[in-house]
């Protein structure tokens, strides 16, 4: 909403017009100014002149000799525009004025007479297009007053943003009301008496839709003249942002601008029988909107029809064929309280946004349309002139009378803490037009524009803005135990371990599409495919849910390898969502947080010379053991696996606490290739519950006072057992005494045979109590032995 | 030779010593069975009983005296020895050897984990909730009129799921939390919720369609309009610096009464640079909406409006980030390109 300073004034005297000052005031009631533009004069030296004669030129015809006066001595100058007369009052730019665009005006020589001035046209003057003719004045403006004051420059207009619970405040009316409450000073209404004829009324109004139609006002108006409104309006419907059409249709949208009252007028001519009705489109109806669309409607939509078709679609948008023209010659002024949601609707439905929709879906006080009709056709009559009976047709479809609202004093405390003393709180509510009864609790009457007023905490409210919310102390109140719990403690664990291993964090987008559900191969029956999709997606990238996390991780490292980056890891931690009921709320899908990760390249410590390890499937499960280690994780394992998208030797199962919790391992080359990635990619997705699940308390083991026994042992295996198996199996041969059982070395060879490895594993053995005895320590080799050989195992360079 | 005079005399033999091993030579020279010491200790059996321990003690004396002469001086050619050797050993220390690489958390996640920790200094707990969600939470609950256009599907990402009664969609605020939170525990209630939120909204400079809010609660008895003031003030000055002045302007939200919006003081031009690209020129910039919690959300969430009163406030991770690390273009946010991310640790 922009208000022009100037346009305010004639609604409010303000004690200070300083537009630093009102936006300080607008700002401190809640009417957020979101610009302040200062409208200057594109001219100097342009007076309003007084043409005293005209005569002919003598050595052309297509242009006269006018002799104008400012007040001073005449000046002759040549004019081209012939539609104005002798005693026409214009915009003169005196030698020497500067016009728009930089042009400095001298003296020059037309046709072999001096031209001294210039009488000036709008787009001279930078206010319009229009250079037909020049610009003609009202006959009263004052001569030799400066041009500009004549148009009210320099002014400054605010752009104004309205929260969507006071549509009352859209129009200058609103704006001063505001400010009177603010300041404690009056505002006041314009003029509204139409000095009409007694004459009856003409047309007949019939409401069919109550639901949707309130009130519908309408006045006439018999015999304007259709033509351009005078220069301050169409500037200041411009400076709103509308666009001046002509003087008939610019009351309208002057009048809305003023009070707040969307108005249509309709050519009064071109309403068959005269009837107006408010009515539900039938279904397949057509009407050609004022924007020249044709526009199929529905039974949801309310149109003003005559007796025959719709006219035009309520509070929204009128229709052609019934618009005011040039030929027009009597009006029909509409005025109507109209169902918001039935605006709004329409208003979505047809997409047509207006200065009217706008403030209907809001909702427009349901008692201001014979207000506003009457400052209408008092207008009209003013600038179009004709004849109208001095009634009004008022149709009632529901009446709204003004609310009460009942205030306890302790209300207001108990919300503002006593701040506000309390005779203060009744004279601001008086301020803002309320009325107000009783000691306490004060019993507010709230008129029918106000109807965001409804309970005691509205009134506070009002009481705290208008108090000002600079004028409260602050404040803090403290919760009485805060922190974060164990699982976010855990989380934020889980991040430094993983940023510490090189990892960095990635957030992405909560969407995937179906291509990456080919390029994860995923089998019919996976849970992957089970996606939840949006009902009303706003393009295909937006419109599946997310599944896995590794699509999205996949994309960022081919998004920084196409920017030079080499060496990626990176990590996110987030919902997914699956097409299952959730168990904590089984009315919403499954959405459980999961971890993923995605690395290339390298990773890890790097020397110079030879860089970081590169990745494969170690990397993967590296960075698990790192992660279990970090978080104090200890009873999980991995297990071989072919998860889809993944490559099929080169995956692991991770199970914790026995149950599966996810997959690490190297990405199947195929889907990495269908995310233009190329070599060994690292990945792993887990769900994240489980690892932020608290771990038991750990218990103190005292450390042993005894030296340790160290020994190493290399084991020919056959090749599919895997290192894990012998090093559990050999550890708990004497677990309570096995500090360490590693696997140091693995080797494949001739010698060995083939279909077998060898795994060479480093222990170290230390008892609590004692040292080893040399018999000890021969016997835990024996029983390692053993047991290695009971899982198929042979000590290396022993026959089998 | 008297005891006296040979400690004397070795002394200077102590010092001469160049090398560890010349030391060593010293040693035994001044320490041996054929130093002054030794013959010394031998005659000692051959003294009256009566002069014994006084010798004794004068032989022990100057052996002690001796050793420690001895033992610094190793100790001073030891450490020159090896500083000869360690010269040869010194290395360019400005070569980077080998190093481990170390990531950093996403700026968004440093943020939210500023804000919160800011909170949980004023007893704030700290939650999470669904990011599919019901109508029901989303916009009934927090006192949004039925025919609100921010349920329109222009603004809002529904969701193929379940009863259409219930209207499942991506929650456009952290905010249904409030009510979900104050249903499952009783006041007083003091709780931040960082999390993702969604709106139908294509990827340009300034939107994304999801993105992360931080809401904030709290419920209690004896909740006033100047604990949200000072609450919100305290923020600001954690975050974004003492020197930074804070206003509240009236607004609206269906979900508080009284409704505010907060504005922190432009960083850039401090309301002085008519075209500042930060703030507009109007030396403000919005940083959370915020309110009284409004007595319909009270009720519906199973609370005694009458005896209970709360605030509430809802602020943009991206946009508290954007403008404090003068970031103009959100989408850097999803871009995850590493060298944004490596710049924030």
């Amino acid at each position: 909403m922009r208000v022009s300073l100037h346009w305010l004034a004639e609604f409010i005297d303000l004690p200070d017009p300083d537009p630093n000052e009102v936006q300080r005031a607008l700002n401190s009631l809640g009417l957020k100014v979101e610009s302040v533009t200062e409208l200057e004069a594109d001219w100097s030296g342009v007076y309003v002149g007084v043409v005293d004669s005209i005569r002919p030129h003598p050595n052309a015809d297509k242009v006269r000799l006018c002799l104008v006066s400012t007040g001073k001595e005449p000046i002759e100058v040549v004019c081209g525009a012939w539609n104005f007369d002798e005693g026409a009052k214009v915009a003169f730019a005196v030698p020497g004025a500067t016009l728009a665009g930089g042009f400095e005006l001298g003296a020059r020589t037309i046709r072999g007479i001096e031209s001294r001035g210039m009488i000036c046209s709008e787009r001279e003057l930078g206010l319009g297009a229009d250079h037909e003719g020049i610009l003609v004045l009202d006959p009263d403006t004052e001569l030799g007053k400066p041009f500009e004051e004549v148009v009210d420059l320099p002014d400054y207009v605010l752009d104004l943003e309205i929260t969507s619970n006071r549509p009352d405040q859209m129009s200058m009316l609103g704006v001063a009301r505001e400010l009177a409450a603010f300041y404690g000073v009056p505002y006041r209404l314009p003029p509204v008496e139409v000095v009409g004829t007694d004459g009856a009324l003409r047309t007949t109004v019939r409401v069919d839709d109550t639901d949707g139609c309130y009130r519908f006002v309408a006045r006439e108006l018999f015999g304007v003249e259709v033509k351009p409104s005078p220069l301050k309006i169409r500037q200041r419907l411009k400076a709103a942002g509308i666009r001046p059409i002509s003087n008939i249709v610019d009351v309208t949208n002057y009048v809305m601008l003023e009070l707040g009252q969307p108005l249509h007028a309709f050519d009064f001519d071109r309403l068959a029988k005269n009837e107006i009705v408010v009515r539900r489109a039938q279904a397949g109806e057509k009407l050609r909107t004022l924007d020249g669309v044709d526009r199929a409607l529905t039974e949801a939509d309310l149109v003003v029809a005559d007796a025959e078709t719709a006219t035009g679609l309520a509070g929204t948008m009128g229709g052609g064929d019934s618009e005011v023209t040039s030929e027009t010659k009597n009006v029909v002024i509409e005025a109507a309280s109209w169902d918001a949601p039935t605006v709004l609707h329409m208003s979505k439905r047809h997409a047509i946004r207006t200065e009217a929709s706008a403030r209907f879906e809001r909702g427009v006080d349901p008692n201001l349309p014979p207000l506003a009709a009457a400052r209408a056709n008092r207008l009209m009559m003013e600038l179009a002139g004709g004849t109208s009976p001095s009634e009004a047709i008022d149709v009632v479809a529901r009446a709204f009378v003004p609310a009460t609202v009942s205030l306890p004093l302790a209300e207001v405390d108990r919300l503002l803490g006593g701040v506000v003393p309390r005779p203060e709180v009744r004279r601001l509510l008086e301020r803002l037009d309320l009325e107000v009864e009783g000691d306490d609790p004060l019993v507010v009457t709230v008129p029918t524009r106000r109807r965001d007023l409804e309970r005691p905490a509205d009134l506070v409210e009002e009481v705290a803005r208008l108090y000002g919310y600079d004028s409260f102390p602050e404040s803090i109140p403290t919760g009485p135990a805060g922190g974060y719990n164990d699982e976010q403690h855990r989380h934020q664990s889980l991040r430094r371990v993983l940023t510490g291993a090189g990892l960095y964090q990635a957030i992405n987008l909560s969407f995937s599409g179906t291509e990456d559900l080919a390029a994860f191969t995923y089998p019919a029956d996976h849970q992957a495919r089970l996606t939840v999709r949006v009902s009303n997606p706003l393009n295909e990238e937006l419109a599946t849910l997310r599944t896995s996390l590794l699509p999205g991780l996949l994309r960022t490292l081919r998004y920084n390898l196409n920017r030079g980056s080499r060496d990626l890891g990176i990590f996110e931690t987030g919902r997914v969502f699956i097409h299952m009921p959730w168990e904590e709320d089984d009315r919403l899908p499954y959405q459980p947080e999961r971890l993923g990760f995605a690395v290339s390249g390298h990773l890890g410590p790097s020397e110079m010379g030879n860089g970081a390890r590169p990745v494969d499937l170690f990397t993967a499960t590296a960075l698990w053991r790192i992660l279990a280690t970090g978080l104090g994780l200890d009873d999980w394992r991995l297990e071989s696996a072919a998860p889809a998208g993944y490559h099929p030797g080169r995956a692991a199962r991770v199970l914790l606490g026995g149950r599966e919790i996810g997959y690490v391992g190297e990405l199947h080359p195929l889907t990495a290739a269908a995310y233009d990635l190329q070599g060994r990619i690292a990945v792993g997705e887990v769900e994240l519950a489980p690892l932020l699940a608290p771990v038991r308390r750990w218990e103190l083991v005292e450390p042993s006072s005894f030296p340790s026994i160290d020994f190493d042992l290399s084991f020919v295996v056959p090749e599919e057992m895997p290192a894990e198996e012998l090093l559990t199996i050999t550890r708990d041969v004497a677990s309570d005494l096995c500090e360490r059982a590693q696997l140091f070395d693995e080797y494949r060879g001739t010698a060995l045979g083939k279909g077998k490895k060898a795994l060479a594993i480093t222990y170290r053995f230390r008892a609590p109590d004692h040292t080893f005895s040399s018999d000890e320590i021969a016997d835990l080799r024996q029983r390692l032995v053993a047991a290695a050989r009971a899982l198929g195992a042979t000590l290396r360079g022993e026959k089998a | 030779m008297n005891l006296h005079e040979h400690l004397a005399t070795s002394e200077a033999t102590i010092q001469a010593a160049k090398t560890v091993a010349d030391l060593d030579e010293v040693e035994t020279k001044l320490l041996g069975r054929n130093s002054p010491i030794g013959e010394a200790r031998r005659q000692l059996g051959k003294l009256d009983p009566a002069d014994r321990p006084a010798a004794g003690m004068e032989v022990n004396r100057v052996t002690a005296e001796l050793n420690r002469l001895i033992s610094e001086r190793r100790a001073e050619l030891a450490r020159a020895e090896a500083n000869v050797l360690l010269a040869g050993d010194s290395v360019d220390i400005t070569v980077e050897r080998w190093t481990l690489n170390q990531g950093t958390e996403h700026l968004v996640q440093q943020t939210i984990d500023e804000v919160c920790n800011i909170f949980i200094g004023l007893g704030y707990r700290v939650e999470q909730g669904p990011e599919a969600e019901l109508a029901w939470f989303n916009f009934d609950a927090l006192n949004t009129p039925p025919h609100h256009p921010s349920r329109f599907e222009s603004d809002t990402l529904y969701l193929d799921f379940g009863d259409p009664a219930d209207e499942v969609l991506l929650r456009t605020h952290t905010s249904p939390m409030q009510v979900r939170y104050m249903q499952s525990h009783k006041p007083p209630l003091y709780v931040v919720v960082p999390g993702k939120t969604f709106r139908s909204d294509t990827i340009d400079a300034s939107h994304l369609p999801v993105f992360h809010q931080i809401e904030g609660l709290a419920v209690d008895s004896g909740i006033v309009f100047s604990d949200l003031k000072g609450t919100l003030a305290h923020f600001a000055r954690e975050f974004f610096g003492r020197e930074q002045r804070i206003r509240l302007r009236p607004s609206f939200f269906p979900f508080t009464e009284p409704s505010a919006e907060l504005d922190v003081s432009c960083f850039v031009c401090g309301g002085t640079a008519a075209s500042c690209r930060l703030c507009g020129g109007s030396g403000w910039l919005e940083m959370a909406g915020c309110g009284m919690v409004d007595p319909n959300v009270l009720d519906m969430a199973g609370h005694d409006s009458q005896t209970l009163s709360g605030f509430a406030f809802g602020m943009g991770v991206e946009r508290l980030a954007m403008v404090r690390h003068g970031i103009s273009n959100i989408r850097v946010f999803i871009d995850n390109d590493l060298r944004v991310l490596r710049q924030f640790r």
